[in-house]
């Protein structure tokens, strides 16, 4: 469970302060679906760049299973991001040399995984995602939806127990769009956190939970049963 | 990981490895060569003994302010190498010598130029040196001043090819003389080469070929005196010195009208020499190592700005910076070594083709390869450090939200 307390970013643009987050307060129970949305320049990706470790709040508190994390250093955090936090981007971010297989490999060459094992185990999580026979492929020679289907593996390849997504249907058409949304649904149905950044509201309609942002604060929270995909 | 990355930029790696290429390949050629060169000439030192010593009618260039050239005047005598022979302890033997470059030696249609030496019967001991074929000339031929001539190997190749000469007559500055013999094959050692020479008796050419322009006696141009070990040679220097500075009433200081060398000093000089040369070479290996190094430097700051994102994504997934700056130090270390590895080849086929064209033997020491080795990766270490250190501080943030 994530435990967010008064979280506050501020960016020093030379002299001029720039306020991102103002105090956000929010919990993410384990095995949460959850959504994030809020106009462009909001802090969507801020506060999520924050909950996966890769940035650190100005202030406030940040606690992952009651340990605050503010605290920590940056190659303990990089331990936490391999261990127990997956990444999706609205970009993919798949390295264009290395093939599918390599791809979702590489967490687990920084968890220092023997090589036979890590083969074996991003070819089993790759062909969970559909891309059994897409192995060899480097990232060229695959679709859009192909390509967020391997980094949704990759993300996935060390076991974590959260998911983080920002605009994971961004760069995608609609019915690609859905079959990712389909694939993190099933997901978190086997019980991961789930948490996804979305401009899209027939995206977030899928999850439980909406978070609105607005200007570095969290407007509202509205709680729902998932409408169900089609 | 890495070596993927350098393998996508072929043509900018191997740009980039040239500077080390050309730097451990001239570091390997130029020892290789060296020791070739140095192996080669102790050889030939050593094949004319390591415990000869050699005494020049003249004044020593290092005392006089103005050389007059070695053996120009006639200070030296038959008589002065005679009675060093006999007074000077450590002198297991000595031979006298007349000598005279340029000389046209004629048989039948072929003519050559070569060098004569008029000699005594000691020349064969102290020079290590005997006839091939024939006979090298008697007590009697020296003492009746006969016309009798011994051929250098090479000068009997010259004038008859591949036969025996001996009993046939030759013409020496127009005069007639027998060849009684035919000197083995030596080679050569600097400028001289023994082989290119013609062996007469001394008093012969001091009556027939040069005139004698002593005071008293028979001049000489120098002479040779044989210890038994090279550890004597000090010794000996020592007493030719006082000895001949008594007989010629020279009193220091007055300078020496003659000079003295010995083999051992030829091979330091040339030693010194070799390693001057070697060090030079190596400071220009040293500088293209240096640019080398700059240029993997300059590449890899080009590469961790051209990869920022995918330092980005690779600490979001659980990279450290540790990690990250090994990664690029390994690149670093990997374009030097192999530019390095292609160096050590390409050093040693330099050095077969100078050892072929030289004809020296071609020595690949384990040592140079190794160094050659260490100093590539050194140089990758050294190059990699900041671009490593540089990429390791990136913000994970701002490297994945950079184009
Ligand atoms: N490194 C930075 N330095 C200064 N300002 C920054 C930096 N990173 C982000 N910002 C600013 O913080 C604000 C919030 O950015 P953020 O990326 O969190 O917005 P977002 O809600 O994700 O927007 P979008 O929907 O367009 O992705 C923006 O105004 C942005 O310009
Ligand atoms: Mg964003």
């Amino acid at each position: 469970m994530i435990e967010l307390q008064n979280i506050t970013k501020t960016y020093y643009l030379g002299e001029v302060e720039m306020p991102v987050l103002r105090g956000i307060n929010l919990e993410i129970k384990t095995g949460e679906y959850m959504a994030i949305m809020g106009a462009s320049g909001s802090g969507k990706s801020t506060l999520m760049n924050i909950i996966g470790c890769l940035d650190r709040p100005t202030a406030g508190s940040y606690l992952l299973e009651g340990d605050d994390l503010t605290t920590l250093s940056d190659d303990e955090l990089a331990y936490i991001r391999n261990q127990q936090i997956g990444f999706v981007f609205q970009q993919f971010n798949l390295l264009p040399r290395l093939t599918a297989l390599e791809n979702v490999m590489l967490p687990m060459v920084y968890a220092g995984i023997p090589k036979p094992q890590r083969q074996k185990r991003a070819a089993q999580v790759l062909s969970q995602v559909g891309l059994a026979n897409r192995l060899n492929n480097r990232p060229n020679q695959l679709s859009g939806g192909q390509q967020q289907r391997v980094a949704i593996a990759r993300a996935l390849i060390n076991q974590p127990a959260l998911v983080l997504a920002d605009e994971p249907t961004g760069a995608l058409d609609t019915k690609t769009a859905q079959e990712v949304m389909d694939l993190l649904t099933a997901l978190n149905q086997q019980g991961i956190t789930i948490v996804i950044v979305t401009h899209e509201p027939d995206v977030a309609a899928q999850t439980q939970q909406i978070v609105h942002i607005r200007d570095g604060l969290i407007l509202d929270v509205y709680h729902h049963s998932p409408t169900l995909a089609h | 990981m890495a070596v993927d990355s350098l393998l996508s930029n072929r043509l900018r790696t191997g740009l980039t490895m040239l500077g080390m290429i050309i730097g451990i390949g001239s570091v390997v050629a130029i020892t290789s060569i060296g020791q070739g060169v140095q192996k080669s000439t102790e050889k030939q030192i050593q094949a004319l003994g390591t415990n000869v010593m050699m005494v020049m009618a003249g004044a020593s260039k290092t005392q006089a302010g103005i050389s007059q050239g070695i053996g120009s005047s006639s200070t030296l005598t038959w008589e002065d190498a005679e009675v060093i022979a006999e007074q000077v302890t450590v002198a297991k033997a000595v031979t006298a010598y007349l000598q005279k470059p340029s000389v046209q030696v004629i048989y039948g249609d072929e003519n050559v130029s070569t060098t004569i030496i008029g000699t005594d019967l000691n020349y064969s001991e102290v020079k290590n040196i005997y006839p091939e074929f024939g006979l090298f000339f008697t007590q009697a031929d020296l003492d009746s001043a006969r016309s009798v001539a011994v051929l250098g190997a090479k000068v009997r190749d010259q004038l008859f090819g591949n036969r025996d000469p001996v009993g046939e007559v030759i013409r020496i500055q127009q005069k007639s003389y027998q060849v009684i013999g035919v000197m083995e094959a030596k080679g050569a050692v600097g400028s001289q080469d023994q082989d290119d020479m013609v062996y007469i008796p001394l008093t012969n050419m001091s009556l027939q070929l040069v005139g004698n322009n002593a005071l008293s006696g028979t001049a000489i141009t120098g002479l040779w005196l044989l210890t038994d070990s090279s550890e004597e040679l000090d010794t000996a220097q020592f007493q030719v010195t006082n000895l001949l500075r008594l007989r010629h009433n020279i009193y220091p200081p007055d300078d020496d009208d003659f000079n003295i060398t010995n083999q051992v000093d030829i091979i330091n000089t040339f030693n010194t020499v070799m390693s001057t040369l070697t060090l030079m070479v190596s400071a220009v290996a040293g500088i293209s190592l240096v640019v080398g190094g700059i240029g993997i430097a300059n590449i890899m700051l080009v590469t961790v700005v051209e990869r920022t994102k995918e330092v980005g994504l690779r600490k979001a997934l659980g990279a450290t910076n540790q990690t990250v700056q090994s990664q690029f130090l390994i690149e670093a270390v990997l374009v030097s070594t192999v530019g390095g590895s292609i160096g050590i080849g390409g050093g040693i086929v330099l050095a077969a083709a100078a050892a072929t064209a030289f004809q020296i033997p071609l020595i690949i020491s384990v040592q140079s390869i190794v160094a050659g080795f260490s100093l590539s990766i050194a140089v990758g270490l050294a190059a990699g450090v900041v671009p490593a250190q540089n990429a390791a501080r990136l913000d994970p943030i701002v490297a994945l939200r950079s184009e």
